[in-house]
């Protein structure tokens, strides 16, 4: 239940700092993607199910919210927060440079999936809006990194 | 859970996601009835956060701001008492050249056409692709109406999902979207689609076309059946030769995206009136 809780919460946190972006300047919408954020963080904190369901949730919430294909969003969301998860598992990650670069590689991975599959799939333009889509996987990164180990830190303190 | 139920979660749901693809492919361009579901529940939480914002803002500015607010208000007297004078001078000409009664019914429900909408949001995959609204479906708004900024000039049309209370718009930027335009001196016609980086490119001109020209403002024909004619769209910014048959024309629209605060949606068929 808790981590249900916890979950709606990111997801309305989400939107709500989606907007609040898109208001304050629109290309800031294009190197902050706030989805990708919330699912993987969950993705590292909660593990793979709970990232991928994150990642479904959050990405269909993000196609929704845009007038591309309606699930591309939700299936490589899905496969990052899965991903994120399970390696996360396998590797030690809590590092602080470890989580960086972790969550670059994932963010890089995703923002990639994502693009060739609107790309070459359903014959959209990329376009790198000067460039600026490209610092969306390093503020992915930097937000990841820093709640990943305040999370830690309150978790470690509370035991 | 184990490793094996972990995976097959994933295989379902990567199977429930190309599924939602598929059906789209031969609905076209159509939302599914689950995209406007999460459009339905979603884009009420957009609504607050900018409603709660303007409240906050409005609040200040009410009560503790008051900075410049005599000028301001002078400012738009002024300007106020200016297009008062400018509606009633195109009035009289309109009433001098048409004449009668039929004028006055057309100036009449042009004026109760124009609602004025807020925008709540923007495309959160490709922001030039289109925007959101805070009037829906109980406001009068439906599929295929123009919008306009501030400025009367083409922001886009609406588009499927409407809800009660939101709506989406489709920018003239957006690489799926095409205009019928002609320009402004010699009367070119041409389409314009969006270039998925916040520029238009006007298709279909020939290689020997000799009347288009950099600088030259680019207006809706009215040949799309969507919009009427005359509405300024952009200008162009640059001519260079693209395929052997046609030019690369690339016009910049005129709406601006970190401007278009509010927008202007006519609810009635604006071709009828033209």
């Amino acid at each position: 239940m808790k981590h249900f809780v916890e979950g709606v919460v990111g997801i309305v946190l989400a939107v709500v700092l989606h907007t609040v972006l898109g208001k304050v300047s629109a290309p800031l919408l294009i190197v902050f993607n706030v989805f990708s954020w919330v699912v993987l963080y969950f993705g590292l904190t909660r593990h793979e199910v709970f990232g991928a369901v994150m990642g479904t949730v959050c990405g269909l919430l993000q196609d929704s919210l845009s007038l591309g294909v309606f699930g591309v969003g939700g299936l490589t969301k899905t496969l990052l927060g899965f991903g994120a998860g399970y390696i996360s598992r396998k590797i030690n990650v809590t590092p602080v440079t470890r989580t960086f670069i972790f969550a670059l590689i994932m963010a890089a991975i995703e923002l990639f999936l994502w693009k060739s599959l609107v790309l070459f799939l359903f014959g959209e333009r990329f376009s790198a809006a000067g460039g600026l889509i490209f610092l969306q996987p390093l503020f992915t990164a930097l937000f990841v990194t820093v709640s990943f180990q305040v999370h830690r830190r309150t978790e470690a303190g509370r035991s | 859970m184990k490793e094996k139920k972990r995976f097959l979660l994933l295989l379902g749901l990567i199977f429930v996601h190309l599924l939602l693809i598929s059906i789209q492919v031969p609905r076209g361009s159509e939302p599914t009835y689950f995209e406007r579901v999460v459009f339905s529940v979603f884009t009420p939480v957009e609504h607050g956060v900018v409603s709660f914002f303007r409240g906050l803002k409005n609040f200040w500015r009410n009560y503790f701001y008051f900075r410049d607010v005599q000028r301001q208000n002078q400012s738009l007297r002024d300007e106020a008492f200016r297009l008062r004078q400018e509606n009633l001078a195109l009035k009289n000409l309109l009433l001098k050249f048409q004449g009668g009664k039929g004028i006055q019914d057309l100036l009449s429900t042009v004026s109760r056409s124009i609602l004025v909408a807020s925008v709540i949001g923007i495309d959160s995959g490709q922001i030039y692709r289109s925007i959101h609204l805070n009037k829906g479906s109980t406001d009068g708004v439906r599929k295929d109406m123009v919008v306009l900024d501030r400025k009367g000039r083409l922001v886009g049309r609406v588009i499927e999902p409407v809800s009660s209370r939101e709506s989406r718009v489709q920018l003239v930027s957006d690489e799926d979207s095409g205009v019928g335009v002609l320009t402004e001196r010699f009367r070119v016609v041409g389409i314009l689609q969006g270039d998925a980086g916040g520029k238009c490119r006007l298709k279909y001109i020939v290689k020997t076309n000799r009347e288009v020209m950099v600088d030259e403002e680019v207006l809706t024909s009215g040949l799309d059946g969507i919009y009427p004619s005359g509405i300024p769209v952009g200008r162009i910014v640059s001519i260079t030769e693209d395929t052997e048959l046609f030019k690369k024309i690339i016009v910049e629209p005129y709406f601006d995206l970190s401007d278009l605060d509010q927008v202007a949606v006519f609810t009635a068929d604006l071709r009828d009136l033209s």
